[in-house]
């Protein structure tokens, strides 16, 4: 049983507050400032623990002899402290300028060995000032957390009731505190591969990281907005904005007739398949789930060299005189003698939206078959004792079912193909060649989405630069999505509707 | 009206055999031409002129510098393996987190993720490359495991709206038998979530099968016996292999495809209600 | 006088060594004859006295201790040969233990991997001549101050060596000097390859087609060189200057509209050329050597290469011109043990691998003597290639140029469909291709 230290015990202070901490709370404060004005109190109100605690981390933990608690709280202060000043300090310090001293190596042609200088790696310098940014975050989070907890035993010690022992703390991650066993690691690894390579990307969007400045022979800087700009505006030497403005328009475009035409098409498949009139419903639909079994990348590559230009597709029809025939009515110029199923801008959109639905709809159906098997049979049955029409059983009852269930997903659905890379990037890339003169001067296509634009900026081109201010764009636009769709089933009470 | 429905149903038949042949036939080019005695694209026949199985035997027995299949199907397995018990376990314990236990800013934190998990991975790739090789993790398969697993509990949405349809009453009652949290969560709320589960780890485990733009990035060595299944088979279309690999490219693509179409047909009923399940919350 | 005699041993020891220390003595025995007088001769322009040359190489293997890590990318159809010639890499310095992997990258692609993190690319890599500017731009390229086996600048070709040449300063070890393009045909069916005209009439009497790829600013180039319009780098090494607009550009345009609108001239990349080639269909292409191997193998006896053709521009027959390239090796400059990797790179460049090279993989040496051999002059890729040589310019050239180029090739081929003004056209690639690369 641990000991603890005792406190001058005011009666009448606490008789009439029993819960000294919450009554402070006034509602519908802005939770940030509320947060400091927690900070404030506890540190105007606190005892010597808690003001112990701001300087020496533990010391107030071992003032109320929690030994345990203490020294490990002072570790992570003294790790915290030890990795400021040798991991991050350095960095942090050429921050301001992403280094100074280029790569400089000098050749010993008689030892053949190279001597080099203490260069400065920018991208290491900005990796790493990032990630002790953040560390130095979370650690005030830590710090002001622990002040707050040294506060609430400091409260609960005068109201002379029970603290929690190291033990029984820990057994509290198996109880009131689970969600921190739960989401810890998941967290960390969040962190780790989201969270400091996005906060990278938005901070790349101000540097002049490009082929011209590459670590680690060239150093990169700070150029303000100006990137930005450049995306936003069409001048004589560049036309980012006018490749901006195309690939923005057919990136939603896209969005939603690949949205739409899977969810409308792949329910009409399924509703045939589910038919009464349709026999061996698990075989038809284990044929649509074939084409999910080969790996999409897989099929997509073999699609596009199905449909080249001199493919076999392109062999077939060619045989069968539908070139011919659509040479005549116009669809194809009279100039080729193949159809440019991938590689002219109209066919090329037109192709890729339909193998998003060949790729897609199996997917649908799996999907609408669980939906349509889940339609409460009650109401269907009521709706053929009025001797409704499968016409109106579907208008009045199916669909306003299927709406009501799969209707917040067509949201995320939009988003996800807002970023659907692989089908643009494996159906086009090597294949499709623009024929617009201003969007190649910017590296771009008519077909390329942002995502597909942003890698062939990277990766061909080495434009980082201007490849992570797409990346900002582009989380933005999704961000105001998800949000508007999200934020309604989340916050709203739907969640609650089944417990 | 017999005669009227048999017509219609004829009729739909038809109809969905002309649908499902659409659908079906570049999946019979791509194994007709596995099956090919040719060892390119062959541009004027749909069906090979000469049929081999040569082909499968060059990927199976005999590996060279561009085809080293066996290998890559054993690092893609065991990435697949480990991605998938990592994830599978990240999204149900978030999942569960954000379903079953209620806790300060909770609901921000929920919107966070969601909004986080619509960014998708391409477009950070060059940060995520300098951050595992600043951990001497890049050209190893443990850096790929964390490439494809870290990140996953992101995706707990699916997960959550499955457990969502749980009654309330199961746990609570649990709790007042004096059951703490694990317990509820591993001896209750798990086997309940078996489809869904079954789900998440047939789609986790397909992830390395099917990408290469990260793999390519991190597994830079240029050694094709580091590579993985995606990796290798992507290279062998390139423009001065094509004309060499096109049918070999074909023959490792169904090979891959037999083990997911088994997981697949013997998982269907749990994919199915896992997917649908899900997707009412989700 | 010390260096001489150190110098002279040296080379005695390498030729004991190389004798006793190999398994295969053959190979063993070529090489020590042609490495020792090289490190006597080395004198001159090296940069390093041929007797020191010899003496860092020495200093070199008693400073070794550890064995040595060195990594090689090679393209994917150069692996069997070069995993042989690093067998007999390390029987020539026995006393040292070579833990040297290979790796596969296509020479074409190398900059996109090296670029994208130079610290992990291998020591050792090959490359296409073009890529030179970006690598060294990006500090990927370590300059040869000194050569140790023989002198690389004069014992191969002088264009190589310009090629591999930036600011003066030599970059690389010349590999090849056939990676330019030219063009093969099938005699059967073409009987005059001197003028595109006749060609045309030739393929059409046949009912066969011939392929180029316009949408590629690598050949679109020699169209306009024809009639001395031109497209280079500046010398910031960055941005290009382009007189494609100038006179004479829209000629070129409606030549190619009009080859094109024949039906016969067909716009084909690599991989259509070939399958195109095998099924016949294709019966001349103007291409590079490595797809000359595939139409040698379809056309058999009526297989010929030549010059590229000439082409009526604008009422006159102009000689089409050409881009030469090369295929380097270079040395990573963050390699950890520079002086191996620098020996290795001389080794995989100097005569002998050169000779051997082309007899394995049928590629044109870069390197004089290796040149020069009778088996070299009859092969009739290299002798086109050879023929074609005063039409052609190595290709000097800032990023900038593809995109525009490909693009205006892509329009042109596809018969200009939107009937843009061709001089618009022409302006609107130029603005494309001299377009600033702001820092």
């Amino acid at each position: 049983m641990a000991k603890y230290r005792t406190y001058p015990y005011d009666r009448k202070k606490y008789q009439s507050n029993q819960k000294p901490v919450r009554s402070k709370r006034v509602p519908k404060v802005n939770p940030i400032v509320k947060y400091f004005k927690d900070l404030g109190t506890c540190l105007s109100e606190g005892s010597t623990c808690v003001k112990l605690s701001t300087v020496f981390m533990g010391l107030g933990h071992i003032y109320n002899y929690q030994f345990v608690k203490g020294i490990l709280v002072f570790l992570v202060q003294a790790l915290f402290i030890v990795y400021l000043i040798f991991a991050a300090a350095p960095n942090l310090a050429k921050f301001s300028t992403l280094g100074t001293v280029k790569r400089e190596a000098i050749f010993d042609p008689l030892t053949m060995q190279n001597t080099v200088n203490e260069y400065d790696n920018s991208f290491m310098i900005l990796l790493s000032s990032v990630c002790a940014l953040f560390i130095i975050f979370m650690f005030f989070l830590f710090w002001v957390s622990n002040i707050k907890s040294m506060y609430r035993t400091q409260l609960l010690l005068e109201a002379r009731k029970h603290v929690n022992t190291f033990g029984e703390d820990f057994k509290e991650l198996l109880g009131e505190k689970f969600h921190v066993t739960l989401l810890s690691l998941p967290i960390l690894g969040v962190i780790l591969m989201n969270i400091i390579p996005i906060l990278i990307l938005i901070t790349i969007a101000f540097t002049n990281y490009d082929q011209n400045h590459l670590p680690p022979s060239e150093l990169f800087t700070w150029v303000g907005v100006r990137n930005f700009v450049k995306l936003f505006t069409q001048t004589t030497t560049s036309s980012f904005g006018y490749a901006f403005r195309r690939i923005l328009e057919w990136t939603f475009l896209w969005a939603f007739f690949a949205t739409v035409s899977n969810f409308l098409l792949g329910h009409l498949i399924a509703l045939l398949i589910n038919s009464k009139l349709i026999k061996l419903k698990r075989f038809w639909r284990t044929l649509f789930i074939v084409t999910i079994a080969v790996p999409q990348f897989v099929t997509l590559l073999l699609v596009r060299n199905f449909l080249a230009d001199s493919g076999i597709v392109n062999s077939i029809c060619s045989n069968m005189g539908i070139t011919a025939f659509l040479q005549n009515i116009g669809l194809v110029s009279k100039n080729i003698t193949y159809i440019p199923f991938l590689t002219s801008p109209g066919w090329a959109k037109v192709t890729i939206v339909i193998i998003n639905i060949w790729v897609g709809i199996p997917y649908q159906i799996l999907i609408s078959t669980g939906i349509l098997l889940n339609i409460p049979r009650d109401q269907i049955e009521a709706a053929m004792i009025d001797r409704a029409s499968p016409y109106e059983i579907f208008k009045n009852v199916t669909m306003p079912y299927v709406m009501f269930v799969e209707g917040p997903t067509l949201v995320t659905d939009f988003v996800r193909n807002i970023n659907n890379f692989n089908i643009i990037y494996l159906l086009t890339q090597d294949v499709y060649v623009t024929t617009d003169q201003a969007l190649a001067n910017s590296h771009g296509k008519e077909v390329d989405l942002l995502v597909t634009w942003l890698f062939r900026l990277t990766n061909e081109y080495y434009d980082y630069k201007m490849a992570s201010v797409i990346g900002v764009i582009v989380f933005s636009i999704c961000s105001v999505f998800t949000i508007l769709s999200f934020s309604r089933i989340v916050a709203g009470e739907r969640e609650e509707v089944f417990m | 009206m017999k005669i009227k429905r048999a017509i219609i149903s004829s009729l739909l038949h038809i109809l969905l055999a002309f649908i499902t042949f659409l659908w079906i036939i570049p999946i019979i080019w791509l194994v007709v031409t596995a099956f090919s005695g040719y060892r390119g694209i062959d541009i004027s026949h749909f069906f090979p002129e000469t049929w081999s199985t040569k082909n499968f035997g060059t990927i199976l027995f005999k590996p060279d510098s561009v085809v080293q299949y066996v290998t890559w199907f054993k690092n893609t397995f065991i990435i697949a393996v480990f991605t998938c018990i990592i994830s599978t376990v990240f999204i149900f314990m978030v999942g569960y987190a954000f379903c079953c236990l209620r806790f300060p800013g909770r609901k921000q934190l929920m919107v966070f993720s969601v909004v986080l998990n619509m960014f998708p991975g391409v477009l950070s790739m060059i940060a995520v490359y300098f951050v595992l090789k600043s951990l001497g993790l890049t050209n190893s398969h443990i850096g790929m495991i964390i490439v494809y697993s870290a990140g996953s509990g992101l995706g707990f949405l699916i997960v959550k709206g499955f457990m969502d349809t749980i009654p309330v009453s199961l746990r609570e009652s649990a709790r007042l038998e004096g059951a703490n949290e694990l317990q509820i969560m591993l001896k209750i709320i798990l086997p309940i979530c078996k489809p869904i589960i079954v789900y998440q780890v047939i789609s986790s485990f397909l992830v390395p099968w099917g990408d290469f733009v990260l793999a390519k990035l991190m597994l830079n060595s240029g050694l094709s016996k580091d590579w993985t299944i995606a990796i290798g088979l992507y290279n062998m279309l390139d423009k001065s292999l094509i004309n060499k690999y096109f049918s070999i490219f074909c023959a490792g693509g169904l090979l891959v495809s037999i083990p997911i179409s088994v997981l697949f047909i013997l998982m269907q009923k749990f994919y199915i209600e896992g997917v649908s399940g899900g997707a009412i919350k989700g | 006088m010390r260096k001489r005699v150190l110098s002279i041993a040296l080379a005695s020891i390498m030729v004991a060594a190389a004798f006793t220390g190999c398994g295969n003595p053959e190979v063993a025995n070529d090489t020590a004859v042609s490495e020792a007088p090289a490190a006597d001769n080395t004198g001159d322009s090296g940069g390093t006295d041929g007797a020191a040359a010899a003496d860092a190489v020495q200093n070199l293997i008693s400073s070794t201790t550890g064995p040595v890590d060195l990594t090689l990318w090679a393209s994917e159809e150069d692996q069997d040969f070069t995993q042989g010639v690093i067998e007999d890499f390390k029987a020539l310095y026995p006393d040292v233990t070579f833990n040297i992997t290979l790796g596969a990258e296509s020479e074409s692609t190398a900059k996109d991997k090296v670029l994208t993190d130079v610290e992990a690319a291998a020591d050792v890599y090959t490359f296409a001549h073009d890529q030179i500017n970006d690598l060294v731009n990006a500090g990927a390229l370590q300059e040869v101050q000194a050569t140790y086996t023989f002198d690389v600048k004069n014992a191969n070709v002088q264009t190589s060596i310009d090629a591999a040449t930036v600011g003066g300063k030599l970059y690389a070890y010349p590999m090849t000097a056939d990676n330019g393009y030219f063009m093969f045909y099938n005699s059967e069916v073409i009987k005059d390859p001197s003028n595109l005209e006749a060609m045309i009439a030739d393929a059409k009497a046949a009912g066969k087609k011939i392929a180029i790829e316009f949408k590629n600013g690598w050949y679109l180039y020699g169209f306009f060189k024809a009639v001395g319009l031109d497209a280079t780098l500046n010398d910031d090494g960055k941005t290009n200057s382009c007189d494609w607009n100038g006179e004479g550009g829209i000629d070129v345009c409606q030549a190619i509209l009009d080859a094109v609108a024949s039906g016969v001239v067909v716009n084909m990349d690599d991989g259509t050329t070939v399958t195109g080639i095998k099924d016949g269909t294709v019966c001349a292409a103007i291409n590079g050597i490595w797809n000359a191997q595939v139409a040698s193998d379809a056309w058999g006896a009526n297989y010929e290469a030549a010059k590229l053709p000439t082409m009526k521009i604008g009422g006159k027959d102009c000689q089409l011109s050409s881009y030469s390239g090369f295929k380097l090796i270079g040395v990573n400059p963050h390699a950890k043990n520079i002086g191996w990797a620098m020996l290795l790179a001389e080794y995989l460049t100097s005569e002998e691998v050169q000779t051997a090279r082309f007899e394995a993989r049928n590629l044109g040496p870069s390197n004089i003597n290796a040149a020069s051999s009778e088996a070299v002059k009859s092969d009739k890729a290299i002798s086109a290639l050879a023929a074609q040589a005063p039409f052609s310019t190595p290709q000097v050239i800032g990023g900038n140029f593809w995109s525009p180029a490909e693009t205006l090739g892509q329009i042109l081929a596809s018969g200009n469909p939107d009937k843009t003004d061709l001089q618009q056209l022409l302006d609107t690639a130029v603005e494309g291709i001299t377009a600033p690369v702001n820092d």
